[in-house]
């Protein structure tokens, strides 16, 4: 009994580590393939001179963001000012502890599920660390004591606020389809047929409300650079800086796994390993976004509260009506 | 009182004022550039042309040549007279030179101002320049005629405010010329005010050439201290260098002007050898550890020797601030008061002149160019004060009548009547004057002093001839309105200060207003008088060490051997002590010798306080931080390519903070420790000295105010009964040595200018050609002079317009004069040898 | 009706921005690869700074602050003086290029031609020190955009020739003369 807890622990901590490490790189070269990608949209080459085809890149930005004098703005409130970033940083990888990326190997006997840890409530537990990362911005504008941070903050928080009622509203369908809340329920619920199908509306809404959720353009006001310099980050250096970074490619990737398990069928398809299939929905979700923000460009303030409260909630509450219907129809 | 109204603006000016200045006084400064304010209008430019709207004159006119009249209403912004200056200027640039690059006036030139004020860029005339040929005008100005404007504000000073003659218009119209009839250095001490005058960049500053642009400079408003009358300056640094020194308008002392001694005389801040270590003896330190060293040493002396063992020696050059805290040490320490002076007879003197003068009879340079009757008694303006002679010109030009009694052949740009009479004959030729134009009534009226001091003066001249001459002069002060005493206090006698102040009283009842104004040795003589209590002297301290009982000497901006008139017995003094301390700015004699030297700050440097002759405490702010400039560091090359910072040489500390440290120091425990701030230390002042309680201090730079001593505490008439008829002593045998002042040469800190050393003339000794002929020797001779010490050679000039039976010599640089036991001086005829 | 025309249009907009950056990413970059590559600059392009000469070799440079004047930065220091035969030039000049914005407000406010920017703008280096010029570093021996002009030929002050013998002057006066 002991023995079977202790031997599970370790594969926990192993599993972990794994994934850390994985999520970390990934995380990091994704920000090669933004800046890449980016620079091929606007006619240009992007990284190139750091290892062959700029593969180096990351490692370069990490060695530099860790060697840079990290400052603290004279007038800021300290602790909080520290703390920031690490509530954004953490918050980022929390999340991603209950998302599935496979249908689970067997090593040694042993069953491993190729998710961190499958809650029953995985999907509120998802809603509940998003609500929680508006601290991180929140807290590292106000901290700054810089007027671009703090209006960043103020628009960070509003903005996140706003949206994760549509977004948490969007994902409701999803549930009363599924008939749970764990994640791996919901991917397997879609074995047959991706929710992207049943329900695209609810698709349609969740992606909006998530970008503006994880402020990606063209919901990118709490950073507006061309208006607050950085916007909530403004007054960060050094790795302090990174982390912002590092959670705002780590939630994109979230993002990607989300939309992946949530519509169209996790690690679910034909022919191909199921990691492989998972993999290759959240690289094209994560194509998008980086595809969005070559094209798009920011919406106005008044513009994206009226969407989110005037278009989206209604939209999504209609779809809960409808979908609900539905569903006690054909049970 | 005329009315007008000036751009929709009222004002009410007195009768007599032109529409410019009138302007000026609302705020409103109309473009000028032959008018000036200390010079009066001419109307020679025409940019000054406004539109008369109403009143007595209609159209557009000079506003610098119209009177301001009632109903006048101006407009200085209408169209037709805008145009009309905007032509104006084009004209003046018509044969204006196109080098403002390489001009240094560019940057602070009005032509240049006014140019682009008037929008003038291209030029339109295709005709070809007028040009002139430059000439060397010596080493102050700099000549670039082609960019002249014919403005005649140079001549109109040099010749009609200053009186010279050698600078002036010459050929006519359209080929006027502004210069010299032949190349040369300029013969007025005062020339290089043309250059701040002009303009335009005819005259540049030739010492400060190419120095920097004027927005480049740190400047702030200074003093003077060349001389006792504390003229008011504004001084330019750059790259730690004192660069240039112009004349900062001042209502009552120096007006728009200063004289070259003070224009020139400020590169001892920048000399080569000026020691900014603390030393030692030879051995460069740190300020703290010599300080440290200082202490150690004086403590030592006092345990052996008790506190009166240490001497100090202050100077008059010293601001007020290092004065009164060598005071305050002196006195915590319980050593002796520091001595300001050389002779006990030269403290007597200015205490006695500095108690006489009181708020009624003062009278500022302003007040005596208002003056109809001036009266100067052993003093020569030109050379000890060259300021003052400018504000008696302007009495002379409003005809006021000049009466100089001394025994040096004494010049003055004006006409004037000279008594040359021996330092003897001062006090009788003044009250015999005086007697001779107050009726003994006016005594009477004063009471029962003032009679004695009016019966028992003598009333003999001292010769024939000068008796007739006095007979129209006396008419003239009997009638005289505002008579105005100028007392010298340099070679006149003891009571002389006090026979001045009362002549001055007697005047002033008899006449109804008179003024007193003293003349002094050195910027703040003034100042050493009112703070020391004591009247021990230079002389007294070096008997004492003679005689063992001073042991340690502390100088603090103070170089005896400068002016100690026995050299080698100071410098044997100096040599028995066992501690010699010197805090000084200058690579003095002094300084060489210390034991222990200390670098301090110069005027410049600091923020500070003189008094003047007059009574009046006036302030200076800092120029620039100090340290050793750039151009000496970088050998004339780039500066050096370090990062530091400190201010290289920057070590120097005012001296009064460098003695509070000393004293914080040695200070027995309990004893009052003092602060390094300015305001504690004028806290101390006015609470000790009751005189100085009025004095702001807490501003940044105060406006000037008044100090005297409290009126009706003095005795008046002192001198009553005691004043000897001279003369009558002389010995026909000896000749008695004067020594004076020249304008160059002669002031202390004035002499370190490598600028006015090069202007300075060869000394020479000045004998009457009475003596000269019964010695049988002739004019520009070299001849050898027995002092008590050794003999000394030097050219013979020989003047009639000296006093006989005297020699008149400088006290210069050139000169070592100091082979002097005592004064005053009686040289035997018969000794005096080619 | 309007609202759905409205929603088509936005719609169609977006998808069109999406197929253009689509398009392009297929593109060949135009970007020119630098150092490998270096793009001739036009000679009034702006980078590091030269002092040039006038046409009889001497320097243009007369020292009249008018570019330390100008300066936003503040990068331009001098001391001017006088050589022996009275002609004003720079005892040194020093640009302090790690300031320098390369505005050219100094070439512009030069009487003299003197000051002028240059194309070569390859001045990084790890001593920060390096990019403070010295005149030695500044002076080169060639007039730069124009070769002719000499200012001391107009200045109107004695020093390439007598006062009169310089463009557009008369004889100087005579004052021994009356006549007009
Ligand atoms: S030299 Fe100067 S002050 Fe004299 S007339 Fe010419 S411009 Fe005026
Ligand atoms: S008159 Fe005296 S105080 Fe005035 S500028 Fe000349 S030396 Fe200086
Ligand atoms: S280019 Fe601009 S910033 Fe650079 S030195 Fe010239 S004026 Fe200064
Ligand atoms: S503006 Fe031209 S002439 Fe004047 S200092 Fe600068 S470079 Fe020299
Ligand atoms: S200022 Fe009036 S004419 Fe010159």
């Amino acid at each position: 009994m002991l023995l079977e807890w202790i031997l599970g622990f370790v594969f926990l901590i192993v599993k972990l580590t794994i994934v850390l490490i994985i999520l970390l790189t990934v995380a990091a070269y994704l920000v090669w393939v933004e800046r890449k990608l980016l620079g091929r949209i606007q006619a240009r080459y992007g990284p190139n001179r750091a290892g062959e085809f700029g593969l180096l890149q990351p490692l370069a930005d990490l060695v530099k963001l860790i060697t840079k004098e990290d400052t603290v703005p004279q007038e800021a409130n300290k602790g909080i000012f520290l703390l920031a970033p690490g509530v954004v940083g953490l918050m980022a990888l929390l999340i991603f502890a209950v998302v599935p990326f496979g249908s689970g190997v067997t090593l040694w006997g042993r069953s491993i599920p190729l998710v961190i840890t499958d809650l029953n409530v995985g999907l509120l537990f998802i809603l509940a660390l998003s609500s929680i990362s508006v601290y991180g911005i929140a807290l590292g504008g106000w901290a700054s004591n810089s007027k671009y941070s703090l209006l960043g903050g103020i628009r960070g928080a509003a903005q996140m606020i706003s949206y994760e009622v549509p977004m948490g509203l969007s994902l409701v369908p999803v549930v009363m389809l599924a008939r749970s809340f764990s994640l791996v329920e919901i991917t397997n619920a879609q074995s047959a047929r991706p929710f992207i199908f049943v329900q695209p509306v609810s698709f349609i809404l969740f992606l909006i409300a998530a970008l503006a959720e994880i402020k990606r353009i063209p919901f990118d006001l709490p950073e507006a650079e061309n208006e607050l310099g950085a916007g909530y980050h403004t007054e960060y250096s050094g790795m302090r800086f990174g982390l912002f970074f590092l959670g705002e490619y780590i939630t994109m990737i979230i993002l990607g796994s989300l939309i992946a398990v949530f519509f169209l069928g996790g690690w679910h398809g034909p022919l191909l390993p199921p990691i492989i299939w998972f993999l290759l929905k959240v690289g094209i979700i994560v194509f998008t976004l980086i595809w969005f923000r070559a094209t798009f460009p920011r919406i106005r303030y008044d513009q994206l509260m009226n969407t989110g409260w005037k278009v989206l909630i209604p939209i999504a509450l209609l779809n809960i009506v409808v979908t609900g219907a539905l569903v006690l129809g054909t049970s | 009182m005329p009315k007008l109204k000036i751009d929709g603006l009222e004002i009410e000016v007195e009768r007599g004022t032109k529409v410019i200045e009138a302007a000026a006084r609302l705020g409103i400064i109309i473009p000028r550039f032959c008018f000036h304010p200390g010079l009066g209008p001419v109307g020679a430019c025409r940019v000054c042309a406004v539109k008369f709207e109403e009143g007595p004159v209609k159209g557009v006119q000079m506003s610098c040549m119209t009177d301001a009249q009632d109903g006048m209403v101006v407009s200085t912004t209408d169209e037709e007279a805008a145009d009309f200056r905007k032509h104006v200027i084009e004209w003046l640039m018509m044969n204006h030179p196109h080098d403002c690059p390489v001009c240094d006036e560019g940057g602070h030139c009005l032509l240049q101002d006014l140019t682009v004020a008037g929008g003038h860029g291209i030029r339109r005339y295709l005709g070809k320049k007028r040009t002139y040929n430059d000439q060397y005008l010596g080493v102050f100005v700099q000549h670039e005629m082609n960019r002249c404007i014919q403005c005649w504000r140079c001549r109109r000073f040099y010749q009609e405010f200053a009186g010279y003659r050698d600078l002036g218009a010459l050929q006519i119209a359209h080929h006027t010329y502004f210069g010299r009839a032949t190349d040369g250095q300029l013969e007025s001490p005062f020339s290089g005010n043309i250059i701040d005058i002009c303009p335009t960049g005819v005259y540049t500053d030739k010492p400060s050439r190419f120095t920097g642009r004027r927005w480049d400079f740190e400047r702030g408003p200074s003093l003077c201290i060349h001389c006792s009358l504390g003229c008011h300056i504004i001084t330019s640094a750059r790259y730690r260098e004192m660069t240039r020194l112009e004349a900062r308008f001042s209502e009552s002392v120096n007006g728009y002007f200063i004289c070259d001694r003070g224009r020139y005389g400020f590169y001892y801040t920048n000399h080569p050898e000026r020691p900014r270590r603390a030393r030692i003896r030879t051995e460069e330190v740190s300020l703290d550890q010599a300080i440290q060293t200082a202490a150690q040493k004086i403590i030592q002396i006092n345990q052996k020797n008790g506190p009166k063992a240490i001497a100090c020696l202050g100077s008059a050059r010293s601001c007020v601030e290092n004065q009164a805290m060598l005071i305050r040490f002196c006195r915590v320490q319980g050593w002796n008061e520091p001595t300001y002076f050389e002779t006990p007879t030269m403290a007597k003197k200015v205490k006695r002149a500095v108690a006489r003068l009181d708020e009624q009879l003062a009278v500022s340079m302003r007040e005596i160019e208002k003056a109809d009757f001036i009266l100067a008694v052993g003093a020569d303006p030109v050379n000890e004060a060259p300021m003052l002679a400018l504000a008696m010109r302007q009495a002379f030009r409003n005809e006021a009548t000049i009466v100089v009694i001394d025994p040096r052949p004494v010049f003055l740009p004006f006409e004037f009547e000279h008594l040359p009479v021996a330092p003897d004959d001062l006090e009788p030729c003044l009250t015999a004057l005086i007697k001779g134009a107050v009726h003994r009534s006016a005594a009477e009226k004063m009471g029962e002093e003032a009679l004695r001091f009016y019966d028992t003066a003598p009333a003999e001249y001292p010769d024939a001839p000068i008796k007739n001459r006095m007979v129209k002069i006396t008419q003239k002060l009997r009638q005289s309105r505002y008579p105005v005493i100028i007392c010298g206090t340099s070679i006149v006698r003891e009571t002389t200060p006090d026979v001045a102040a009362d002549s001055a009283l007697l005047l002033r009842a008899a006449r109804g207003r008179a003024g007193l104004f003293y003349l002094m040795s050195e910027a703040n003589t003034f100042g050493a008088a009112l703070l020391s209590s004591e009247e021990g002297s230079v002389m007294d301290v070096v008997e004492s060490i003679e005689k063992g009982s001073v042991k340690g000497l502390m100088l603090v901006e103070s170089d005896p051997f400068r002016s100690f008139p026995d050299y080698e017995r100071l410098k044997q003094a100096v040599d028995k002590l066992d501690l010699f301390l010197v805090m000084d700015y200058l690579p003095s004699f002094a300084a060489r010798l210390a034991h222990l030297f200390f670098p301090t700050q110069t005027l410049f440097e600091m923020e500070t306080s003189f008094v003047n002759q007059e009574g009046r405490v006036q302030f200076a702010t800092s120029a620039y931080r100090g340290g050793i400039p750039i151009s000496q560091i970088s050998a004339g090359g780039h500066p050096l390519r370090v990062f530091r910072r400190d201010i290289p040489g920057g070590e120097s500390q005012p001296a009064w903070q460098i003695l509070a440290k000393l004293a914080n120091i040695i200070s027995l425990p309990g004893r009052e420790m003092f602060s390094l701030s300015k305001n504690e230390l004028w806290s101390w002042i006015a609470k000790e000295y009751p005189i100085f309680a009025n004095v702001p201090i807490a501003d940044e730079l105060p406006d000037d105010v008044r100090v005297h001593l409290a009126q009706g505490r003095e005795k008046l008439f002192p001198s009553g009964g005691q004043i000897r008829s001279g003369g009558l002593s002389r010995e026909n045998s000896t000749l008695e040595l004067v020594m004076g002042d020249w304008t160059f040469g002669t002031e202390e800190l004035s002499t370190y200018s490598k600028y006015l050393q090069q202007v300075e003339k060869e000394p020479c000794l000045f004998m009457s050609p009475k003596d000269a002929s019964m010695l049988g020797l002739k004019d520009r001779e070299r001849i050898t002079l027995p002092l008590d010490k050794g003999r000394l050679e030097m050219e013979l000039r020989i003047v009639d317009t000296m006093a006989p039976g005297v020699i008149v010599m400088p006290k210069h640089r050139q000169l070592a004069w100091q082979k002097i036991e005592k004064w005053p001086v009686k040289v035997a005829m018969g000794q005096i040898r080619k | 009706m309007g609202t759905i025309k409205n929603l088509a249009e936005g719609i169609t907009a977006l998808l069109k921005g999406l197929a253009t950056t689509l398009k392009i990413l297929s593109r060949k970059p135009v970007t020119e690869q630098y150092p490998e590559y270096r793009r001739p600059l036009p000679a009034r392009s702006r980078a590091v700074i030269v002092l040039t000469r006038d046409p009889d070799g001497e320097e243009r440079c007369v020292a009249c602050y008018l570019c330390s004047a100008v300066c936003p930065v503040s990068c331009i220091s001098m001391q001017s003086a006088e050589r022996e035969d009275g002609r004003r030039y720079p005892r040194w000049f020093r640009i302090n290029f790690a300031r320098c914005i390369y505005c050219g407000l100094c070439e512009e406010a030069c009487p003299t031609l003197a000051i002028q920017l240059t194309p070569n703008f390859e001045t990084s280096g790890r001593d920060i020190l390096k990019l403070v010029y010295e005149k030695e570093d500044l002076l080169v021996n060639h007039g730069g955009k124009n070769n002719e002009y000499n200012f001391y030929k107009r200045a109107g002050v004695a020093m390439v020739g007598d006062k009169g013998t310089q463009i557009n002057e008369d004889k100087p006066v005579d004052l021994k003369s009356n006549l007009p």
